[in-house]
Formats: C-alpha cells, structure tokens, sequence
C-alpha cells in the first residue's frame, strides 16, 4: 500500500531526533489532528483497515515540506542549546504579530521630537501591516485586545509623550480624524476646518498658508496609529458622534427590518434553504463589517436580530402544517406592513 | 488710589487651591478650557497663576508676581481673563486689573499684545499667554505702545522711567 510506505518514511525520520522533550509535542499534535476526522469517517477508515497512524501518516504526508523544515530548524536548535530552552524559543516566536506589538514602546532614550515621532510611525506601521494580513474575525479580536493592553499599560513613561505628540493643538485632545498640514502640521479634521473658517487659511501652529484641498484630508496612517494607540480614547469620541448623528442609524435599523420582512415574505417551501443560506451569508458578511469598522452596534444589533428572527422562523417551520400556515399568516402580515410603510 | 476690588478678591480666589470638580460641559469650548485648568495645575508657569472664579469656567483670574531685576519686582498683580463663546478660534480678553506703570498696558487694563489680538492663533493656550506677558514685563515693546509717554520716558531716560514704575509697583501692587 502507498499509505503504507508513506507512513514507514516520516517515523523513520523522526526517530533519529527522538527526544524527551518532543514527544509531548506530537501528543498534542496527534490529538489536533486526530479531532479532525469525524468519529464516522474512522469507523469507516477502521473496516477498511487503516489504523489512527495511518491516518496520521497521510496528513503527515500532507504537510510534508513544512515539517522537515521544522524538524531541520529543531535540530540545530537542539546543535546549539538545551532542549527546554529551544522549545520555549519556538513557542515566543509562534504568535509572531502580537509579540511585535508590545515592543513599539520602547523609546527611552533622547533624542528630537520629531525623530521620535518619525521612529514611532516607522514601528507602528509595521505591526499593523503585519495584522492586517490575516483578515480572520478572531485574529482581529486578539488585535484589538493587544492594543487595549498597551493603552492599559501606560504606566509606560513613554504613553504620556506620545499622548502629547498625537493630540491636536486647537482641542488639546487626542487627534480625531488627524489632517496634516502643507507645513506638517496635523490637527483634528474638525478642528482645523474650524480654525480655517474663523482664523483665516494659515497653519494654527506655524502661520503658514495652507490650501483648501488639502487642509481636508485624513492623514491615514496617522489615523490609523491614533486608533492603535489609544483604542478607548478613540471608541468613547466615535460613540458620542455617533449620538450626536442618530437619525443615520435609525434609517440603518429600518432598513435591516424591512430586509427581514421581505425575507419572510420569500419563505416558501423550496425557497426556504436558500434564503436562508443568503441570509446566514449576509449576517456573516455584516459581523465581519461591523468587526472591520470596529464600532457601530447597530450593525451588530442587526445581525443579532437576523439570527433570532431566523431561529425562531425555523423553530415554526419544523412544527406541523399548522406552524406552516402560521407562517403563512405571518409573512401575509409582513407584506401588510411593508406595504402600508410604502404607501 | 485704584487698589482696586480684584486684588482683595483675587487674594481668595488664587490662593484657594480648591479646585475640585468643575460643572461638566460638553461645548468645545468648555472642554478646551478644562484641560488647559488641568495643564496649569500639573505644570504651572513660572511666578504666576491662573484659575476660574466662582462657577464660571469662562472667567479666570490669574496673578503675576512682579519678575525679580525688574522694577516690578516685589509686585503681585492681579489680570482678568476672559473666554469668548468661540474659543479658542478667537482670542481671550486679557485685563489688567492691579494699575501698572508700563508703556504697553494703559489705565484702564487693557494690554497691547500682538497674540491677543491678530496675531492669535487657536493652537495657543493660556499659559503661552502667560508666558509672553511675563515677557514685556522683561521687555516693554515702546514700538506698540499703548501710552507714548510711557514709551518715550522708556527709550529717553530709561532710569528715570524705572524708577516712576518701582514707585507704582510700591503703591498699587502690595
């Protein structure tokens, strides 16, 4: 047998490396791919004579490349030191972003403002192009949580210096929608709109001119440092804007209700599946969205309604003909609805 | 002669230190001036002070002591300052409240600086304002000046013109 052979050759690569300190290491590996089967496909995979380590076998096979790799990299690890520092090495270096996150902070020594300013972007920008890469709902979560843990780490001399350097002159606080300046000067968006309007078209700081176009434009990667840097400041500004503009969010909900509706209303037998497919995907669609944004609730407010609704409407389609003719009832009333609303 | 009311009342106000909670507000303006309170209280120019009176977070009364090597030394003078609606796009009403002899400020309080008139700029803040007329305490400007005699007296006889302002320092300011 092929599986057979293939299973022979990564066991005799390993033995020449057997040591004490890896083998709790393959445990854990047999164990994560081991619950990727499903108990009936090893039932099946059991009649057909395979055993667990012929399965494994062919995954090893799988992923073959990577392995050696890793196996080489264990060995010169194990060349040069210890077995239980080398594991402990591997495992700082897995989760790879959120470490690089932590060390942005360091700047201790003295240098010029604007240096440190410069150092500082150059560091910041770096791990976030590294975040951004996987796009994963839960990877963002832990973004999100690492960056609360800086701002909750500002026992750090340096948080109070940068907290100096990324606020806005005109408001004194932490820089809302940052524009820069012809002259390099970035205030709040707002603020400096205003400042243009009252005080006349020159940089508040350096008496510059400065032009229309570009006084209105968001420094992106200074925006993008700021809400990295101080998460909370930022969240607890968005919400009250958010406040102050309800009457976009309300259109939102209202909206999202009529979708529901409409959903309702298309629920007959054969179509039932796939709305429902539609509509899971467009609830996954918006979580991600909303996830992506950051904040707006109600986008998540909406997805929670979409997932009760949904709950509740198959609970009542897998009752008897009577559920089906309530429903019948309920997407009658819907359209009702939807109607008197249009007209 | 106008030892006036700013003084005895400035002398509560300043010393007081009873900053506690000022009313919440939610106007630009308002939360501008509150951290700007804060700043001064962490780091407090030099030789002079400035806080709100009574519940106003609009009306501030800040107090200058007289710059040692200066004929004002030895001096506490008392200023008013005053926030428009729109600050800080427009620049605060700065009054002189303890009479002062200098070419740059006249009879009735008003001083002659640049930054408090066009020369304003919304990314300056009080304690910068403190800190320039902390300067033409150092260095009157007789080229803007508010009274020209003051100024000549300053430029012609600058002896003469230091002592007139010690002897007003002694009288109006202690």
């Amino acid at each position: 047998m092929v599986t057979q052979d293939s299973k022979q050759t990564p066991q005799n690569k390993k033995t020449p490396s057997d040591n004490p300190t890896q083998i709790p290491e393959n445990c854990n590996d047999n164990h994560n791919t081991m619950s990727m089967f499903s108990p009936r496909f090893k039932s099946v995979a059991a009649m057909a004579g395979w055993d667990e380590e012929t399965l494994l076998s062919t995954l090893i096979v799988e992923d073959t490349p990577e392995r050696i790799l890793r196996d080489k990299k264990r060995s010169d690890l194990l060349v040069k030191s210890p077995p239980s520092s080398s594991r402990r090495k591997r495992r700082r270096s897995r989760p790879g972003s959120i470490s690089i996150a932590v060390f942005n902070l360091d700047l201790d020594d003295e240098s010029t403002d604007t240096s440190i300013k410069e150092a500082e972007k150059d560091k910041i920008d770096l791990p976030k192009k590294v975040e951004e890469l996987p796009k994963d709902k839960e990877q963002e979560n832990a973004d999100a949580e690492v960056a609360v843990d800086c701002a909750n780490s500002s026992a750090l001399p340096c948080m109070d210096r940068l907290r100096d350097e990324l606020s806005c002159a005109i408001c004194l606080d932490i820089c809302y929608e940052p524009s820069t300046t012809p002259c390099g000067h970035s205030f709040c968006k707002n603020c400096l709109k205003s400042a243009a309007e009252k005080c006349g078209k020159r940089c508040p700081k350096c008496r510059q001119l400065i032009s229309n176009g570009r006084s209105c434009t968001i420094n992106t990667v200074l925006w993008n440092t700021i809400q990295l840097l101080f998460p909370a400041v930022i969240e607890s500004r968005k919400s009250a804007a958010a406040s102050s503009s309800s009457t976009a969010s309300d259109y939102r909900k209202k909206s999202s209700e009529r979708m529901i509706s409409t959903n309702n209303e298309a629920s007959d037998n054969n179509n039932v599946r796939m709305t429902r497919r539609l509509r899971v995907s467009r609830r996954s669609e918006e979580a991600s969205l909303s996830s992506r944004r950051g904040v707006p609730n109600q986008d998540e407010d909406a997805a929670l309604a979409l997932r009760l609704q949904r709950e509740e409407f198959m609970e009542i389609y897998r009752g008897s003909t009577l559920a089906r003719s309530n429903l019948r009832a309920m997407a009658q009333r819907a359209m009702n609805l939807d109607r008197n609303r249009v007209v | 002669m106008m030892m006036n009311s700013g003084s005895s009342s400035g002398g509560g106000g300043s010393s007081g230190g009873g900053r506690t909670s000022w009313p919440s507000t939610t106007s630009p303006s308002g939360k501008r001036i509150q951290k700007e309170l804060k700043e001064l209280d962490s780091h407090p120019p030099p030789l002079s002070s400035a806080g709100p009176i009574a519940d106003s977070l609009n009306h501030w009364l800040a107090t200058f002591l007289g710059p040692p090597g200066t004929p004002y030394e030895g001096g506490i003078f008392f200023l008013d300052i005053l926030f428009p609606n729109e600050y800080p796009f427009k620049p605060p009403k700065v009054m002189f409240k303890t009479r002062i002899y200098h070419c740059n400020v006249d009879s009735s309080g008003n001083v002659n600086l640049d930054i408090l008139k066009d020369g304003w700029s919304p990314a300056l803040t009080i304690s910068k304002v403190l800190l320039a007329i902390r300067s033409i305490f150092l260095n009157p400007d007789p080229y803007n000046a508010l009274v020209p005699p003051i100024a000549h007296l300053y430029q012609v006889d600058r002896k003469r013109h230091d002592e007139l302002a010690a002897a007003w320092t002694h009288r109006f300011a202690k």
